[in-house]
């Protein structure tokens, strides 16, 4: 057992890749692949499970931490590591990732050995980007995603998969390329690509500005911030069911992620420079991607503009520079891959059934799918944010810590104008949800559809549960993400950092301080009383 | 050093063992050809490949000698051994698709083999001169050699017109080279590398002599590596020449392009990097943004990668600039100056290694996908739905685009890698953002051919040859592209202490 927990990392991240190698060379069945990937993935949940069991939450650094040399005699290490925010995304990957398997049983017809290789392979890929702590070794993750999510677009996709992959693929890769220099240029100032000696370079002011720009362009695109999201509709439109949840649920956090893990506290300087523009950026993401939501005529873009609004938040949070903003952040992620996962799911459901995703196909499906119809309810609350849910803690926490920032410069204005976005999600899941179940069962080809099936009630099932779990346990998430983002933050709050214990030491600080003095305990108690 | 002395080789002919195996090897294919005369020729190949693993047991278990041989014609160490194993292996990989093709279509070339021996001692020698004559001999073993080898497959025009059409602008370059030399004896007053490091450093260097003289020198190597504005040949002769001579002149002949530009641009470096350093920068800028933004316009797999192969030599000439690059100022130079050479020059024996594999992987398969003999599969819309086909054909012709695309984890990234880190360390920071563009638009074209084998149903038309042999070598080089792209310290450390032993 030892073997396992000793490298418990690795075996969560290369777990899914061993999978994948062998439903690429032995496994020829399709009834096999399925089972097999399942398996897998359901294994690689459990690993992930230990991982959750075992955390040390008193602790903000990282944890369980495998380092080997790899490159240039040891200053470029294979090293791993996990603190709360990652534990919480890799926790939402490995979840997520049975489910969608099992979701696609029916969807996948084609060509489905290679399908589970491409889903298990990007399974690995994002739990590494999630686990690194080489900056190298993040960007060989990081990279390695887009090829098989690629696949996953280009082969399983709609009508205009092809276009669609290839600008998901061109467009991440117009980021990362110059984060790449980016991280050449620090490399070359630390004198290695470990993420602790990389926070220790002391910059100049241009110097940080150049790359924070060049890092946040990156992650920036794969949020995606306003306007750098026009892949994202596309690239959502044209995926399988199963590349839409990953695509919503976990690799837009890889944006999101990347600003709060390398972006933010490395260039202390460049976020203060750069936050108010990014702020504004993300308070037009929100009213923009729910503007536009609003008018779609299928629902899965729907949905995917919905994305851009709920990642706007996210990016609000974070640059709110408030560790209740960052928290709520964090957990909007969570909550938004959660609640945006189940409605790609459910959309795929239907779509399986119809073979349109128009609204206007539609009308009174609740005569004929009850159980459809309320998980799709139950997912319709959570997305806007229904008190209670997943949702409404993340976006509450957000808007709160902005309208509490001290950096922001008419921090109060952008909350204001964020609400509104809350108000518009309310409007346009609704109004979608109305058109789509309620009123007379108006077209012929709707009548008798079958109702969900036992499979998709177990694919469905459990994401509900933690959307109503997260809604009253928000703690649950907070104290595993609390410490970690004050020792992220730190070098924002304590300003360019000298030495190693000095960061370890204002995050300490900073740590004792969010206990007595940030609400978001108040908050989290109160929830759960 | 103006009296002549004869070398004696009777001494050094262990020394020599390699060039020795490879030249006789080569007249002894020939001779074996006219005396056994069956229809099938495969003992011919068997017989090159034995020869080729010759040279390098040779070279593991034989004498290793470093410095001068011949009376310093010659120079021997760790790089020109380096450089051998590599063509070598090139040899044998290029004879193992060529031979499979032979026998899938029944239509032999029983001259191909000697004629890569010949090819292949060209480059050897040339990676191993130390005077201007023998750079010339080595260029022109080498090239006569090749000209044969694009242009003579019997009755297919469109070879013989590559074949012609490289030998015409080769023989012009050559031209250029000697004109070059000539110059540089005039100054030096000898041909060998030391009397012009001699003169290089005693006289004051008559700028203009020299530096004509280098400069006409640069156009007949640029010519060899494909470098722009000496490139035009370079589409028409890949597509031309059979996808197997392709696969060989695009990493052999680029390799010893490359070799012998590092050892004459290390040559010249330290009176004239300040002409050689801004014109190289230009060309390696020019060389890959054209490469990479005419390879966005092909519709031919061939004339794509012909373009490719432009678009690396760029990335291997932001290599030698960097190699050469004057210190960026500030104290303690002198040693960020070599750090900064060793790191560029290990950086290029890399990438060429990495781009060998990539890229033999590639020709591999294209090699033996043309079901009709004697054409070539080299329409991109061939290859649709070649992934269900043929999966491990693809698969080994994807992974080889991803990695000459740079995408982790393969070794074209890690090349990429190497060299651009080598760029930053230089401060040469322009440089590499113009080379991560670069390498950003090279994506696009590599995913074309991507999304035609695996995104698109396959046709009555498209493609389906295929010859077990080559295809498994080309699967085996996909792997060895994975490996290195994974675990590249081991090589990437070898090439350091090369790199750093030959610096002399």
């Amino acid at each position: 057992m030892s073997l396992i927990t000793d490298h418990i990392l690795t075996w969560v991240t290369f777990l899914p890749l061993l999978g994948s190698l062998l439903l690429w060379t032995v496994i020829r069945r399709d009834s096999h692949a399925r089972i097999f990937a399942l398996a897998v993935a359901l294994a690689d949940f459990v690993l992930a499970l230990h991982l959750w069991f075992h955390f040390d939450s008193g602790n903000g650094n990282d944890q369980f931490v495998e380092k080997v040399a790899w490159l240039f005699n040891g200053q470029i290490s294979y090293h791993l590591g996990m603190d709360g925010i990652s534990l919480v995304l890799v926790m939402l990957t490995t979840f997520l990732g049975p489910l969608t398997i099992l979701s696609t049983w029916k969807a996948i017809k084609d060509r489905v050995p290679e399908f589970m290789g491409f889903f298990l392979f990007l399974q690995a890929a994002m739990l590494g980007t999630f686990f690194a702590r080489d900056m190298l070794l993040f960007y060989v993750f990081w990279e390695a995603m887009l090829i098989p999510m690629y696949f996953i677009i280009g082969i399983w996709g709609g009508q205009r998969r092809i276009y669609a992959a290839v600008k998901f693929f061109i467009f991440t890769m117009v980021g990362s390329v110059f984060m790449l220099v980016g991280i050449l240029y620090l490399y070359f100032q630390a004198g290695s690509m470990n993420l602790a000696d990389f926070l220790n370079v002391s910059l100049g002011h241009e110097a940080q500005l150049w790359l924070f720009a060049a890092f946040f362009l990156a992650f920036a695109i794969k949020v995606p911030v306003f306007p750098l999201h026009t892949w994202l509709p596309d690239a959502h439109v044209e995926a399988p069911t199963a590349g839409s949840v990953v695509l919503a649920g976990v690799l837009l956090k890889m944006g999101t992620y990347g600003m709060l893990r390398f972006a933010m506290p490395l260039f202390p300087e460049g976020v203060e420079f750069f936050a108010p523009a990014i702020s504004i950026l993300a308070v037009i993401g929100i009213i923009y991607g729910a503007l536009v939501a609003m008018v779609q005529p299928d629902v899965k873009k729907l949905v995917a503009y919905s994305s851009v609004s709920h990642l706007g938040f996210v990016v609000l949070g974070l640059f709110s520079l408030t560790p209740l903003g960052v928290a709520g952040g964090i957990f909007t992620m969570l909550a938004h891959g959660l609640s945006t996962g189940a409605l790609f799911l459910l959309v795929g459901v239907i779509y399986e059934r119809r073979h349109t995703r128009q609204i206007s196909d539609f009308g009174g499906l609740a005569h004929e799918m009850p159980v459809y119809a309320t998980f799709f309810m139950i997912t319709t609350l959570a997305s806007v944010g229904l008190p209670g849910m997943a949702g409404f803690i993340g976006e509450f926490l957000i808007l709160f810590g902005t309208f509490g920032s001290e950096t922001l410069p008419h921090a109060r204005l952008m909350v204001i104008l964020a609400a509104t976005g809350v108000v518009l999600g309310a409007i346009y899941m609704l109004w979608m949800y109305q058109r789509v179940f309620f009123g007379k069962l108006s077209n012929e080809k709707n009548k008798g559809l079958p109702d969900l099936s036992l499979r998709e009630i177990v694919v469905l099932l459990p994401i509900v549960i933690f959307m109503f779990w997260l809604g009253v346990r928000p703690g649950l998430i907070l104290d595993r993400v609390e410490t970690s983002v004050a020792v992220v933050l730190a070098p924002l709050n304590g300003g360019p950092l000298d030495q190693d214990g000095e960061s370890t030491h204002h995050a300490r600080e900073a740590e004792q301080e969010s206990e007595t003095d940030t609400p978001v305990f108040v908050v989290r108690d109160t929830e759960n009383q | 050093m103006n009296e002549f002395i004869a070398p004696n080789i009777g001494e050094q002919w262990a020394d020599l063992l390699p060039y020795l195996i490879v030249g006789g090897g080569g007249l002894l294919v020939m001779v074996v050809d006219s005396f056994v005369r069956t229809l099938k020729k495969d003992h011919l190949s068997y017989l090159t490949m034995l020869i080729l693993i010759g040279v390098v047991i040779v070279q593991i278990v034989g004498k290793r000698t470093d410095g001068e041989v011949l009376g310093g014609m010659m120079i021997i160490g760790d790089f020109t051994r380096f450089f051998n194993y590599m063509f070598a292996g090139i040899g044998v990989m290029t004879t193992i698709f060529a031979t499979g093709l032979f026998d899938r279509d029944g239509k032999y070339r029983p001259e191909f083999y000697p004629l890569l021996l010949f090819s292949i001692l060209g480059m050897m020698v040339l990676v191993a001169s130390n005077d201007l004559l023998t750079i010339f001999l080595g260029l022109e073993t080498m090239s006569l050699a090749t000209y044969i080898l694009v242009g003579g497959v019997r009755g297919n025009i469109r070879s013989s017109e590559a074949g012609f059409k490289y030998l015409i602008l080769g023989g012009f370059s050559s031209a250029f080279l000697l004109m070059g030399m000539a110059l540089i004896y005039g100054f030096a007053g000898g041909t060998g590398f030391n009397d012009i490091t001699a003169a290089l450093k005693t006289q004051d260097p008559d700028v203009l002599i020299v530096g004509l003289g280098s400069a006409l020198m640069l156009v007949g190597f640029g010519f060899k590596v494909a470098m722009v504005p000496f490139h035009m040949w370079t589409p028409d002769v890949y597509d031309g020449a059979p996808a197997y001579v392709t696969g060989f002149m695009a990493t052999a002949v680029k390799a010893a392009g490359i070799a012998i530009l590092v050892r004459f641009a290390i040559l010249m470096q330290p009176q004239l990097s300040f002409a050689w350093y801004p014109v190289l920068s230009v060309l390696a800028i020019v060389t890959m943004t054209m490469g990479n933004l005419v390879a966005l316009a092909q519709s031919n797999i061939k004339r794509m990668l012909a373009w490719s192969s432009i678009a690396h030599a760029g990335y291997l000439l932001l290599g030698v600039v960097t190699m050469i690059s004057p210190p960026a100022g500030g104290s303690g130079m002198m040693m960020m100056s070599q750090e900064v050479g060793e790191s560029a020059g290990s950086a290029i024996l890399f990438y060429l290694v990495g781009y060998a594999l990539m890229n033999l992987a590639a020709f591999g398969i294209i090699n033996v996908m043309s079901h009709k003999p004697g054409t070539d599969a080299d329409d991109i819309n061939g290859y649709a739905g070649l992934s269900r086909r043929q999966p491990l054909a693809a698969a080994t012709l994807g992974i080889a685009l991803l990695s000459l695309a740079g995408i982790p984890p393969f070794v074209g990234f890690m090349a990429k890698f190497y060299l651009f880190s080598a760029v930053i360390r230089a401060g040469l920071i322009p440089l590499a953002v113009i080379g991560v563009i670069n390498s950003l638009i090279s994506v696009y074209y590599y995913l074309r051919v991507l999304v035609v084998m695996y995104m698109k149903e396959p046709e009555e038309s498209s493609y389906r040859g295929t010859e077990l042999v080559s295809v498994v070598t080309s699967g085996v080089l996909a792997l060895l592209v994975i490996w290195l792209g994974v675990m590249p310290e081991a090589f990437h450390r070898a090439a350091l202490v090369i790199f750093r032993q030959f610096q002399f």
